[in-house]
This record gives structure tokens, C-alpha cells and sequence, in this order.
């Protein structure tokens, strides 16, 4: 165990804790560790009384009195900080019409305030009065102090001291133990034997690393907020839950436990669910009684099967329990770490189940009150927290879900689906909980009516309209009566071969009237046919033909020659005689009717056999569907052997309408095709849905039209692509029907339908729709199960593997017989399906599960992007990556652009590491995406695009990498840590994982956030990730003009004579520059209050007088008091713009002589003016004054800005130390100032004693509102709230009171910190401009708040926005525009300062919302803002 | 009137949670690698209240062993049972 610092202040942080902090590093400003409750009492409270409890029973507890810092290693450490600032709020809001409601509200807002644990507080309180006699006393506490036991000891203590005060007795002692006594034990704890035990069980029971099954697609990481529905069992619902419990012997949580675990098992399907289980950690602990944060998390494992009651769950919940219970010690950071569950997307267990069964019956002075929790803390996914508080009151289950994986109404189904299974289960605890569940089968109704066989169908037409239209092809045509007769001529050949019932014909002949009639003959035979495509090669057509083994080949004689060892019918040949003996047979419903082979998995293909009895559903389903209608005609488009071609054909013959074959040369483009259907009168077009891309794009660009006549589209084959569906509505409109097809060859062509016109389709969404009638979707575990009619009789062959596909589905009533697709779906609150993607796409890298249709759904939301392609890919060194590949639009994105994309979108670990451009997707033959070409394409891609395409993803991360991998492996004392290597499987930790941040983003002098190696765990991930963040279009400023450098030199002349001996006496004259100033003359009167010195005033003046004229004003303007003494202070007439100041040599030197301490305080602050303008002011006065101070070794002071320090986005940190330079210097003042300081550096490394003191935004002191008007903040504010206006500048930035600055700087100044210390006053947390804000609208002011931008342009030309403030925005904007309008810097140190000022008793005020009204009040007062409509309280 | 808390009663209980026989039950044995977690032991306080053996769940938390818990019970029990007398 480290030793703590010999002051006893500086402790390790406890294990829990440790976890705690490291969650927040990953996002500094979160607040979702804010854990909070409120205690509702219910009766009149003395307020007064009530404060001093709050503030005994705060003082009482360590772990509330605590701040915390990190070392130079980067290894966090607790101090004790007693005595920190804090204020209760105290409101009376019986006046609001909704008084509960405007507490909750203010609980919110203050809940999402980011605590800085740096600073702290880590708490806060508020009493709020919502009646007469009716309290709500709300405590909010980050989860680093006080875990929920330890929240609930500090509330009975504050109820405890309450009543005590109101009674009038002593209050007692509180009985609670230290924070050391928890740490010793958890110190014994790790080296005890137990722990070893411990390990043995966790590391072996998880040894194989289970898969964590949720109910939402993907993971993210902790969000900043989380959604909440609550509800409250009854009294009876929660008796119930008792006693079955009772009847099991197990604990009622053991019931939440099952029925949970049964809840994901039937919403995921996943064979075994790990929940979370947070764990009070306290058994036969001495934190009994500490208040503190040591609460634990167990994994839980339970095994569910479709069979289980919650007899069996609970069962076995329990036992799960009794065996890993001993072990709960052991830390779960721990174990992730064991189990190398760390970083990327990896997890050990999944949703959480929180069980409080702490009893607050809590007394205030007599009065009851009940307890209330706020926020648990963050929710990684969802979690179920159940508190069982009052006496004989029901449960209370509040689920919360992170906002980034669950909508509002995911929770609120999830909540109700879980309730309506504990009450099932608890009212028949033998019934089956993995049984029928509802809301996951679709329904695609009933058929309109009977399915009448296709033959019956046609034959009814060529009987009753034998002279209409069958079959169109090329100038040809035929009537129903002819195409009938010809197919029946043929039957009878066919039969006279042998052909028949339970016989399989192959048809091996290209689209036309022939291959109709063909199709149509075989079926009268009574036999099935057997497409085959005539171009095919032959090895493929050899093994159909070996797997078909049809009875016949049915072609022309063109082709006859690849079918020589095979029975052959030549169509083209003459009838022999006897070809005609034989009659027609007839068939059955599940007769087979075609067989059409699709691409196996394992490369074979397999036979799909289809019945006459599924055809006649899908025709009677489909044809319903549509609306065909008899005078449509029917575009004939797919080849033969894809089964849309059965949809072309039988829909259009059974319906009485006309097919119109098309020929080869119509696809060659987009317009020929539209062309010749509008000169077909074609009414439907049937089209894959990769053709309909191109199709889609030439209609939206105007390239194409499409013909007047077309009223049905229907696209089918492969997903849609939102960018073109809505290019399509844009550009077509809803007047043209839209069908989006899904459906497996195995469910007879089409399963489910959606309509892509309908108008209240939200933009970007393409549904797959709903079944066919007929037709039944299950979608269990997130896969899409057909059930129906028009499913396949199975497969051609013996083929076990794929007929394990048709299987009788339990969890329907009546275990129908099911097919498993492979696809993986997503029900939509409309009903409506969503293709999600194939469960056998799913690409596993680094343990993070992939779905390409993902990631290729977000690449084609880029506008650029005109087609896309991911896939997974195993490079050759064995490394896997996601690859991308884009067919760009005209003018190419670049790969960078398109990774930035895709980056705004997806979670980190699932953006491609690749990006390659093609000028087309390598498609199969049914114009699919060829995912396996693409999988083994891997480098050659690139090379194969044209070379009008650029090939890009240039690797030029090298000395990046070695960088990153060079400082992991000191960290991990690792050797040869590849570039894709993953960290996190090399063992990295998380602490571990922030030091190597810290390091990076020093090294790399830029910020690199500990989440952003979470997210990338391999060198060549971040690398990447770095890069790309670099080439993000940001301004880039230009480097740091010559002459800031040239002044930043500080002469070599200028050293000190002698080095500083000895202590300094107090100084009898101190030089202050820039005493008339807002921050000045508070100096000036903190020096004439502190210190017995005169104080010397170089003051812009004409002559001595006028000089003590202006510093007298300044005084008196702020409101200071004058010297009693007006010897104290000397004027002097000065411009510190020029040579000696302007004070001429013999004042100089008289000063060097005599003064014993120089404050440079002066400075011009002007956000517009240039460099040139300001470097006299600015920075050739500190040049001087440093030459007056070198030959007496005069401290020097300097009073500089922290607005010298880089933005956020390149320095996670400001340190409390020189700063070198950066290309965030851009404007003149801060040029000036870098430099000044910069001189000032370097007369520190000379000897000199000096000190640098940063100032945030000063603000007036609390005590008289006063207001600078020249200051920046404050313009915007005055010209912003007359106009309802105000603008997003930043996040937060720091405030800090200018009677606080001007004590802590004379302080840290005169008392001789080590020389050379620089001091950022920045010792509270920054102020959020949301709360800013929020208070000007709570004082009266109606405002709306605008991106910058905006307004700058909606600001009125009147409004009285100070020149150089708006000239600023107008610069600003532009040079900022698209790039990053943060002004906000990182985390600024100020250890330095808080360290200096420890026990002086100056603190510095947090700005709070009655400050804030203070100063507006000051405004009002001085007519400088109007007074508000209604003032707020 | 509940009836009063007795050694057979106390270790029935907690063979109840255990999952154990009576006499199978060790009271040396630590409630924490028994297998008990804070809802069931504050179950049991409320049955052992019940009892009228006026203890709180803090109270058994931190003692590691059950003998320790028996203790605690039959000081309380006939704490109460003098409060009767």
C-alpha cells in the first residue's frame, strides 16, 4: 500500500472508488456520477435548523470533505479538504403552480452539473418548500464519496442532528468510523488467502468469457444522462411477490432475478443472460458504519431455456447466488481486468438488477418522511433498481436505460413487458416463462380468398378472354388461348417423355414466349421445372444438373450440346408422332412446381423446392398486395432461374394481365430501359433493387424519366438504400406505388412488403415491411422466422444441415412449422419490419460484434456516396479489420472525409479502418453485393480501382504508432507491442490507459482523451483515430507571427545581479502598475489593507496630479475605501508603452533603487486590436519592468490571463507552468500576453523571483454586484437580453470575484512562493454558460439561446452591442465556420493555488444564481439593461 | 403472539437460508461466506423482530459469525422478556 504523504492529507484512493474515477476521466465534464435523493417530509421544518444539521452532520463525514489529484504518474489521490465552500439552497416554491414539479425540475438541472473532483464540493444540498408544511430535502452526492448505503447513513444522521437542534439537546456523537479503518481492512483484504480464493472462483466461473446478451443493438459508451420509468407495485402485487417467493423458498430478489433474466432471455433468445448485481460489499465490514463508497458489482449467470418456469429460475438464481455470494470481495474492475474484459465494447455482464432494501424510516423533530431516490448513477444499458423502503408499502422498480441505446418508448415497452412477466410468473410460478410471448409475430392476415391453383387460374383466362394478351416478347405476341394450347401441346409431349407428377423438368432457355410456354408446359405435365440459366458455364450448369438430376432437359438446339448425357427435349425440334399419346396430369397442393437453385453457404447450391400449393398462396397474396389488375402489363426482367421471374410470370398470367418479355438490349442504360417502357406501356415494373439504384439516381438527376404509364414499382433482392429511396420520393413523389420486397427464395419469393410511398415514412427509413397474407413473421432473438403456406417443401437432395432451417417454432401456439432466414430484423413502433442485417455477416473484431448493413447504412447517408460496401476481412499477418468500399459520386469525398462520416455515427470501435473507392461493387449474378469477392479482395481493391477513381487510406501513421506503442510498452513493461495489437488483451488496465493518455497527449503536445483508447485499443487504431482529428477541417491558425517571437527574447543584459539571499523583510515600497483598472485598484486597496508599504502608481496622466486624481477615482468607483494615509499611495505620470515606462531615467532608476517588489498588473485588453498595437503595453512594459527589478533581485509579479493557455482541443490540461508556444495564440492580446509571460520565464531561469498569476473572467465582488461593462461577457450579455438573444460561446469558463483575485494575488505574491511558481486562479469549478443562462431567464428576461452564427445574424443593428465585441463575433464566425467554435480550454490545473491558499482563510465564492442576480440588478440599476418584465425570485 | 425465539428456531431460520438441514448448519460459520446477502439478513432481522428480539439489520451485518448473531438474539430476547416481567 502506498504510504501516505507525511502531512496525513493525501490518501489512495479505495478500489471502488478507483473505478469511480476512472469512469470519470473518460468524460470529464459528465455528470452521471452524480447520485441523488430526496427525503420528502412531510411537515413544517425550521430552515434555519435544518442548515445547521446539514452543515454538522457535512463536517461529520470524511468522505464528504475530500477533493482529489493526481500525481505526476497519473495515479489519482484522495485529500482531505475540510472547510470547502457550500452553500444549501434554500427555496420557497409554494408559489409555483406545480410546486413538486418545479423541485423536481430544479433537481435536474442541478443533477447535470458536472462535479470537479479537483475542486469539489462532490455534494450538494437543497430545501426546498413545496406547502406549508411540506419539505423536500434533496442530497446529491458523486458516487466517489458515498455509494446508496453510505447516502442513506449521512441521511439518518442529518435526521438524527436535525431533531436534536429543534429539541434543543446536544446531538451526539454520530458513531461514525473513519475512512482508514475502511482502507486498512481493504488492504488486509487483498493480501488475505480469502482473496486468493476469491480470484480462484470469479477467474474460473467466467472463465469462458460468456457473451452478454441486452436488449438494445449495439453498445455505447456511459451516456451523461439516462431515462427513468418508474412504477410502484401495489400493496397486493408486492404481497404476491412475497409469498410466492415464500412458497419457492427464495427471496423475493431471487423472483426479480429470474424473471428478469427469463425477460432478456425471451426478448434476445440468448441461451444464458449476466446481469449486474450491485452489492453492498459490507458484510462484517467496519464501512457499516463509515459512510463511503465501497459498493461492489457480482456477475451473475443464469441459464435459461425455452422449457423454464420461474420455479426452475428462481431455483436457480438462488443457487447462483449462494455460490458466488462468499466471493462478493472481489472486486469487479478486478475481475474485468483477470478476464481481459477491458476496453473496446468487451463486457463481463449486462443489464443490472439493484436491489435496496435499507429502510429509511426517517424522523425530522417527529415529523415522517419518505425517501426518494434521484439517480443511481450512470446506466451502461439498463438497469432495474428495486427499493423496498416503507413499511407495508408495495415495491418501488425504477428502470433506467442509457439514452444512447434505448428511445423513450424501448424503455417504457421494456418496463411494461417486464412487469406483465413478474406478475405471470408470479401468479403461476410453474408456468413456462420462455414460452409464447406476444408483439413478436406478425400477422400478414388472412388470403382474400381461396388459393387457387396458378394452371386453374391461366386456364380460366385462355378459356373465358382467349384473345387477350398473354405474352409480349420483341414484336411478338400471344394471346391466353394460344400460350395455353401451346403449353397443353407441350404437356403432352413432355408426358410422352416420361414427364409427370413427382418428375423434375430442367428448362434451360433464354427469356421469351418459348421459355413461358415452356414453364407453363411443365407444370401441365404434372412434373415440376428446374430453371437453368442457357449462359451459364458449364461446370456450374454440370453440377446443377448432378444435383437437380431432372428426368428431362427441356431447351433449343442452340444449347443442346452441353446436355448430351442427358433426356433432352429440343422446343425447337418437330413433334415426333407419338408425342402426343399421353395426357395431362393433374397435381396436388404439394406437388412440387419449380425447383430454383440458390448460392449455398458452403458454396454448393442447394435446390429450393417449391409446391403448387405455396405458389398459389404467394400468386393469390402477392397479386392482392399489388393491386395488378388485368389491363396492367407486366415488364418480364429477371432471368428464369431467379425466382422473381415466378413473380413476373404467375402474377401477371394469373391475374389476366399482360407479361411484356424484355430483350438483352434494354438494360443496357437507364434511359434506353425507361424508353422502351414507355413505348411498351409498361404499368409495373418489377426491378432488383440494385438495378433500381441506378434506375432511382438517373430519374432523381434527371438523367432518365420515368414513363407516364409506369404506377407500380416493385424492387426486391437486396436492402434499399435509404439515399436513393429518397431521392426516389423526392424526385417521383407517393403517385407511383413503391413496394420494397423481402423475402427468401425458401417463403416463395416475396415474404413481406412495405410501402416505400407512403408519405409518413420518416426520411431515411426503409422498412421491409409486413407479411404477405397468407403469411407470419416471428422475430425471436433479433431473427426474422416465416411462417405460412408459401413456405418451401424444403431442399433438393440430402441436405440435413439446411432442412434443420425448416423446424416447428415452440414459441407459437401450435409449434408451426417455421423457416429461420439468417436475417436479422428490428420491429419498428409502426409494426413495420427493418432489415438489420444477415446474422452471418456479423464480423467479430477485437471482440466487438460488426453487422456490415450497419456501417453500410451510415456510409450511405453521406452525400458523396453512391454505393458502399463493408466487410470484415483477416489480412494476411492475421490482423482482422473492417473494410469499406465506396463507389463515389462525382466530385469523390476524401477516405478522411468519409471516416470523419462515419465517425459522427458510429461507435469508434465499428468505423471501417479501411476506406477504398471503386468504381463499382463486384456483384454476383443476381446482382447482389459480392461480399466474398470484397472479403478476400483486401489490398488488391485499391489497385484495381480506376485510375480516375483515387485510391486512398494513405498509411502514414507510422512514427505515430511507434509513439503510441513505445509509451505502452513503458507502461506495461511490454516489449515489441505491435501497432494492432490490442492493449487491452496485452492486459492494459484502465488506470493504466489514463496515464498512457496523459503521457500521449503531452508528448504529441495535443489532447488525447483516455476515451479515445477505450474506443481504439490498438496503436493503429488510435493513431488512425489521432490523424484523422488533425485533418478534420478545423482553422487552422498560422504559426506565431516573427515579431511576437522576436519580443518573446528576453535580453541577455537583463539578469540579475546578485542571487536573492536570505528572507525578505516585508516590502516598504511596491510598485503597482495599472492601479486605475477594475483589477487594479483592488490591488491597490488589498496592498494599502495588507501591508504597511507605499505603493508606487505609474498612471496615464499629464501631470502628477491628474495622476492621484485617476487612482482616487478608480477607488472611489469601486466602491473602495481611500488611504487613511494619502502618502500610501504615489502617482506618477507614465506610458508603459514606452522606453523606462516613460517615467525617464532618473524616475527609472530612483524606482530600481527603492521599490521592493514589483505587481505588473497592467495590461490593454482589446480583442481586436493587433499584435503591434499592443506589444508596447503588453509586453515591452514587463521587458522594462524586469530591467528596473534585475539589479536589487526584485520579485516581479505578473498578472496575466489564461486565455494565454491553448484551447481544448489541444491541451487536455492547463498547467500551472510556463507555456510554450502554440498555434491556439491567434489573437493580439493573447500574442501579447504568451510573450510577456514568456519573458518573465526567462528572467525566472535567470534567478530573478517572480511569479505568474493567471486570471479567468474577474467578476465583480459579491458584495456590490459591480459590473464591468468593458468586459467581454458582459457586452454580449447587454446587447443579447434586449433582443431575447443570447449566444453559445462555450461550455463553461471560470469566474472568479475580483476582491478574491485581488486578495489571492497579493497573497501568493508576498509570500515568497518558490520563485518562478505560476498560479491559474482557477479555484472553483468553471461556471456552465446553460446555467448562466438559465439564471438570466429565471431573473425575468426572456431570451432563447442561438448558435453563434445565428446570432450574429438575428442581433438587431441597433442593439447596442459594443464595436470591438460584435467586429470580434464577425471575425470569429467566419474563420470558424464549420470548424470548432470552443473557445473553452481543458481541466485547469490550480493545485498551486489551492495549495497556497490552504488555511488563509481566502476562498473564492462559487457564482451562483444569486450572484448572477446581484450583478443584473447592478445593470438594471445603472441602465445599462432594462429591468426584466417580471423580476424572479 | 409470535412464539419466542429458541435455539432449534434460530438455526431452522437460518437453514432456511441457507438452503441447509438444521443440524447441517455450522455457527462458527461467517453470514458472509455462508451466502447471505443484506436483503436476506434484512429479512431476517424483521422475522427475529417479530420474535421480539429487537435487533437491526446493522446490528447482525457486522458480526461475523452466527454463534455471534445468537448472542446478540438472546441478550435482546430476554432483554424483552425483563421489559415484560
Amino acid at each position: 500500500m502506498p504510504t501516505p504523504d507525511p502531512h496525513g492529507e493525501r490518501h489512495p484512493l479505495l478500489a471502488a472508488q478507483e473505478g469511480i474515477w476512472t469512469g470519470q476521466q473518460l468524460d470529464l465534464d459528465s455528470p452521471a456520477y452524480n447520485t441523488a435523493e430526496y427525503v420528502l417530509i412531510h411537515g413544517p421544518v425550521d430552515e434555519a435548523a435544518f442548515e445547521r444539521a446539514l452543515r454538522h452532520t457535512v463536517a461529520e463525514v470524511e468522505a464528504l470533505n475530500v477533493r482529489f489529484t493526481t500525481d505526476e504518474r497519473g495515479q489519482p489521490w484522495q485529500l482531505s479538504a475540510p472547510g470547502l465552500d457550500w452553500q444549501p439552497h434554500l427555496a420557497d416554491l409554494t408559489t409555483a403552480p406545480d410546486p413538486r414539479q418545479a423541485a423536481l425540475d430544479w433537481m435536474a438541472r442541478d443533477l447535470a452539473r458536472p462535479v470537479d473532483l479537483e475542486r469539489g464540493p462532490v455534494f450538494g444540498h437543497a430545501l426546498l418548500r413545496t406547502a406549508p408544511a411540506e419539505y423536500l430535502w434533496y442530497h446529491r452526492v458523486h458516487h466517489i464519496a458515498l455509494d446508496g448505503f453510505g447516502l442513506s447513513l449521512v441521511a439518518q444522521r442529518v435526521a438524527q442532528v436535525y431533531t436534536a437542534l429543534v429539541e434543543g439537546v446536544p446531538p451526539g456523537e454520530s458513531g461514525f468510523g473513519t475512512l482508514e479503518s475502511v482502507r486498512r481492512e481493504e488492504h488486509a483484504y487483498r493480501e488475505s488467502d480469502r482473496f486468493a480464493k476469491d480470484r480462484a472462483y470469479w477467474t474460473r466461473r467466467f472463465a469462458d468469457r460468456p457473451a452478454v446478451a441486452a436488449l438494445a443493438e449495439g453498445q455505447a459508451l456511459p451516456a451523461r444522462d439516462f431515462l427513468r420509468h418508474v412504477t410502484d407495485l401495489d400493496a397486493a402485487d408486492t404481497e404476491a411477490l412475497r409469498s410466492v417467493a415464500r412458497e419457492l423458498s427464495v427471496s423475493w430478489s431471487d423472483v426479480v432475478l429470474a424473471v428478469t433474466a427469463a425477460y432478456l432471455h425471451r426478448s434476445t433468445g440468448a441461451p444464458e443472460i449476466v446481469l449486474s448485481l450491485p452489492a453492498m460489499g459490507r458484510l462484517g465490514s467496519v464501512s457499516l458504519r463509515v459512510p463511503s463508497m465501497v459498493r461492489n458489482i457480482l456477475p451473475l449467470r443464469v441459464a435459461v431455456d425455452e422449457q423454464d418456469s420461474l420455479r426452475d429460475l428462481a431455483a436457480r438464481v438462488a443457487g447462483e447466488l449462494r455460490a458466488g455470494l462468499p466471493h462478493q470481495r472481489y472486486r469487479y474492475e478486478r475481475l474485468r481486468r483477470d478476464l481481459k474484459l477491458v476496453g473496446g465494447r468487451r463486457r463481463l455482464s449486462g443489464p443490472g438488477v439493484n436491489i435496496m432494501p435499507f429502510e429509511y424510516d426517517l424522523r425530522f423533530a417527529g415529523h415522517r418522511s419518505t425517501v426518494h431516490n434521484v439517480s443511481a448513477g450512470p446506466v451502461d444499458d439498463l438497469a432495474v433498481n428495486v427499493y423496498d423502503r416503507a413499511e407495508g408499502a408495495g415495491l418501488r422498480i425504477a428502470v433506467d436505460a442509457n439514452p444512447q441505446l434505448y428511445a423513450e418508448s424501448d424503455l417504457a415497452a421494456h418496463q411494461r413487458g417486464l412487469l406483465d412477466l413478474l406478475r405471470e410468473a408470479v401468479a403461476d410460478p410453474a408456468r413456462v416463462l420462455g414460452g409464447q410471448r406476444s408483439g413478436t409475430v406478425l400477422d400478414g392476415g388472412p388470403l382474400p380468398g381461396p388459393a387457387r391453383p396458378v394452371l386453374s387460374l391461366i386456364a380460366d383466362h385462355a378459356a373465358r378472354r382467349g384473345g387477350a394478351t398473354a405474352v409480349e416478347h420483341d414484336g411478338r405476341s400471344i394471346t391466353y388461348a394460344e400460350l395455353f394450347g401451346a403449353a397443353r401441346h407441350l404437356a403432352r409431349r413432355l408426358a410422352a417423355r416420361g414427364a409427370g407428377p413427382g418428375t423434375l423438368v430442367a428448362v434451360a432457355l433464354p427469356r421469351g414466349i418459348d421459355a413461358i410456354t415452356a414453364i407453363l408446359g411443365v407444370l401441365l405435365s404434372g412434373a415440376a421445372y428446374c430453371p437453368l440459366d442457357p449462359g451459364a458455364p458449364e461446370s456450374r450448369t454440370a453440377a446443377l444438373l448432378t444435383d437437380a438430376d431432372p428426368a428431362l432437359v427441356l431447351t433449343h438446339g442452340a444449347h443442346a450440346a452441353r446436355f448430351q448425357d442427358r433426356a433432352v427435349l429440343l422446343l425447337d425440334a418437330a413433334p415426333d408422332a407419338g408425342d402426343r399419346a399421353a395426357a395431362p396430369a393433374t397435381t396436388g397442393p404439394d406437388d412440387p412446381a419449380y425447383v430454383i437453385y440458390t448460392s449455398g453457404s458452403t458454396g454448393r447450391p442447394k435446390g429450393v423446392r417449391i409446391s403448387h400449393g405455396a405458389l398459389a398462396t404467394f400468386v393469390a397474396g402477392a397479386a392482392y398486395r399489388y393491386g395488378l389488375d388485368r389491363e396492367d402489363r407486366v415488364l418480364q426482367f429477371a432471368p428464369l432461374h431467379f425466382d422473381a421471374s415466378v413473380e413476373e410470370i404467375f402474377l401477371t398470367l394469373c391475374t389476366g394481365a399482360t407479361l411484356v418479355v424484355r430483350t438483352d438490349d434494354m438494360t443496357e442504360s437507364v434511359p434506353g430501359l425507361l424508353a422502351a417502357c414507355d413505348r411498351l406501356r409498361i404499368s409495373v415494373l418489377d426491378l432488383p433493387t440494385a438495378y433500381w439504384h441506378e434506375l432511382a439516381f438517373a430519374v432523381s438527376t434527371g438523367a432518365a424519366a420515368l414513363p407516364a404509364g409506369v404506377r407500380t414499382v416493385i424492387i426486391g433482392g437486396e436492402a434499399a438504400l435509404p439515399e436513393r429511396v429518397g431521392r426516389w420520393r423526392e424526385s417521383v413523389g407517393s403517385s407511383v406505388r413503391l413496394f420494397n420486397t423481402y423475402g427468401p427464395t425458401e417463403a416463395t419469393v416475396v415474404a413481406t412488403v412495405a410501402d416505400l410511398h407512403d408519405p409518413g415514412l420518416a426520411p431515411g427509413d426503409v422498412p421491409i415491411g409486413v407479411p404477405l397474407p397468407g403469411m407470419r413473421a416471428a422475430v425471436l432473438g433479433g431473427e426474422l422466422y416465416l411462417v405460412g403456406d408459401a413456405l418451401a417443401l424444403g431442399y433438393r437432395g440430402e441436405r440435413p444441415q439446411d432442412e434443420a432451417r425448416f423446424a416447428p417454432l415452440g414459441q407459437l401456439p401450435g409449434s408451426p412449422r417455421g423457416y429461420r432466414t439468417g436475417d436479422l430484423v428490428r420491429l419498428g413502433d409502426d409494426g413495420q419490419l427493418r432489415f438489420v442485417g444477415r446474422a452471418d455477416d456479423e464480423f467479430k473484431i477485437s471482440g466487438h460484434r460488426v453487422q456490415p448493413a450497419e456501417v453500410e447504412t451510415v456510409l450511405l447517408t453521406h452525400p458523396r456516396v453512391r454505393e458502399a460496401a463493408a466487410v470484415g476481412q483477416v489480412l494476411p499477418d492475421g490482423t482482422r479489420r473492417l473494410a469499406a468500399y465506396v463507389v463515389p459520386a462525382d466530385p469523390a469525398p476524401t477516405a478522411a472525409q468519409v471516416r470523419e462520416h462515419l465517425r459522427a455515427m458510429l461507435p469508434a470501435a465499428i468505423v471501417p479502418s479501411a476506406v477504398e473507392f471503386l468504381e463499382r461493387l463486384p456483384r454476383t449474378g443476381s446482382g447482389k453485393i459480392d461480399r466474398n469477392a470484397l472479403g478476400t479482395v483486401g489490398e488488391a481493391a485499391g489497385e484495381s480501382a480506376g485510375d480516375s477513381v483515387s485510391s486512398s487510406a494513405p498509411e502514414t501513421g507510422s512514427s505515430l504508432e511507434r509513439a503510441i506503442t513505445a509509451i505502452w510498452e513503458q507502461i506495461l513493461g511490454a516489449e515489441h507491442i505491435a501497432p494492432h495489437d490490442d492493449v487491452f488483451d496485452l492486459g492494459a488496465q484502465s488506470l493504466q490507459a489514463i496515464q498512457v493518455a496523459n503521457r500521449l497527449g503531452v508528448e504529441l503536445a495535443r489532447e488525447v482523451r483516455v476515451a479515445w483508447l477505450f474506443q481504439h485499443p490498438t496503436a493503429a487504431g488510435l493513431a488512425r483515430h489521432l490523424e484523422a482529428r488533425e485533418k478534420a477541417p478545423t482553422t487552422t491558425p498560422p504559426g506565431l507571427p516573427e515579431a511576437v517571437l522576436a519580443d518573446a527574447v528576453l535580453d541577455k543584459d537583463i539578469a540579475p545581479a546578485a542571487p536573492v539571499a536570505g528572507t525578505r523583510n516585508a516590502p516598504r515600497r511596491v510598485l503597482l502598475t495599472g492601479a486605475t483598472g477594475f483589477v487594479g485598484s483592488h490591488l491597490l486597496a488589498e496592498l494599502l489593507a495588507t501591508t504597511d508599504a507605499e505603493i508606487v502608481c505609474p498612471v496615464r496622466a499629464a501631470s502628477p496630479a491628474e495622476a492621484a486624481e485617476r487612482v482616487h477615482r478608480a477607488l472611489t468607483d469601486q466602491q473602495l475605501a481611500l488611504p487613511a494615509d494619502q502618502r500610501r499611495v504615489t502617482a506618477l505620470p507614465a506610458d508603459l508603452a514606452k522606453p523606462r515606462l516613460g517615467l525617464g531615467e532618473a524616475r527609472f532608476t530612483e524606482l530600481a533603487e527603492t521599490c521592493d517588489a514589483i505587481l505588473h498588473n497592467a495590461a490593454t485588453v482589446s480583442i481586436m486590436r493587433d499584435y503591434a498595437s499592443l506589444r508596447g503595453a503588453n509586453t515591452e512594459s514587463t521587458r522594462e519592468l524586469l530591467r528596473m527589478a534585475v539589479p536589487r533581485s526584485v520579485p516581479v509579479h505578473l498578472v496575466s490571463t489564461l486565455s494565454t493557455a491553448p484551447p481544448r482541443g489541444r491541451a487536455p490540461e492547463v498547467p500551472e507552468a510556463f507555456l510554450p508556444p502554440h498555434p491556439g495564440l491567434v489573437y493580439g492580446y493573447q500574442q501579447s500576453k504568451w510573450a510577456s509571460e514568456r519573458l518573465l520565464e526567462q528572467a525566472a531561469e535567470r534567478g530573478l523571483p517572480v511569479t505568474l498569476h493567471r486570471l479567468g473572467r474577474v467578476v465583480g465582488a459579491p458584495d456590490t454586484g459591480y459590473v464591468n461593462e468593458k468586459d467581454f461577457l458582459w457586452s454580449v450579455l447587454q446587447s443579447g437580453i434586449p433582443a431575447g438573444i443570447l449566444p453559445d460561446l462555450f461550455d463553461a469558463e471560470v469566474w472568479t470575484p475580483v476582491d478574491y483575485v485581488a486578495r489571492a494575488v497579493v497573497r501568493l505574491s508576498l509570500t515568497a512562493p518558490a520563485p518562478g511558481t505560476v498560479f491559474n486562479h482557477a479555484p472553483v469549478p468553471p461556471v456552465r454558460l446553460a446555467d448562466l443562462y438559465d439564471w438570466v431567464q429565471e431573473y425575468g428576461y426572456g431570451v432563447k439561446r442561438l448558435p453563434l452564427s445565428r446570432w450574429r445574424a438575428e442581433l438587431p443593428r441597433s442593439a447596442d452591442v459594443a464595436a470591438t465585441t460584435g467586429a470580434f463575433f464577425d471575425s470569429w464566425t467566419d474563420s470558424a465556420e464549420g470548424g470548432d467554435t470552443d473557445l473553452g480550454l481543458g481541466r485547469v490545473r490550480a493545485d498551486n493555488v489551492l495549495r497556497g491558499l490552504e488555511g488563509t482563510g481566502i476562498s473564492c465564492p462559487l457564482a451562483d444564481r444569486a450572484l448572477v442576480f446581484r450583478y443584473l440588478d447592478h445593470c438594471v440599476k445603472t441602465g445599462t439593461l432594462p429591468a426584466p418584465a417580471t423580476r424572479g425570485a | 403472539m409470535p412464539e419466542p425465539l429458541t435455539p432449534a428456531r434460530f438455526r431452522a431460520d437460518l437453514a432456511e437460508f441457507l438452503h441447509q438441514q438444521p443440524d447441517e448448519v455450522d455457527l462458527e460459520e461467517n453470514p458472509l461466506y455462508a451466502g447471505l446477502d443484506s436483503l436476506r439478513i434484512t429479512t431476517l432481522a424483521a422475522r427475529w423482530r417479530e420474535a421480539g428480539a429487537e435487533v437491526s439489520f446493522l446490528e447482525l451485518a457486522e458480526r461475523t459469525s452466527f454463534a455471534q448473531w445468537w448472542e446478540l438474539l438472546s441478550e435482546r430476547q430476554s432483554g424483552a422478556t425483563h421489559a415484560d416481567a
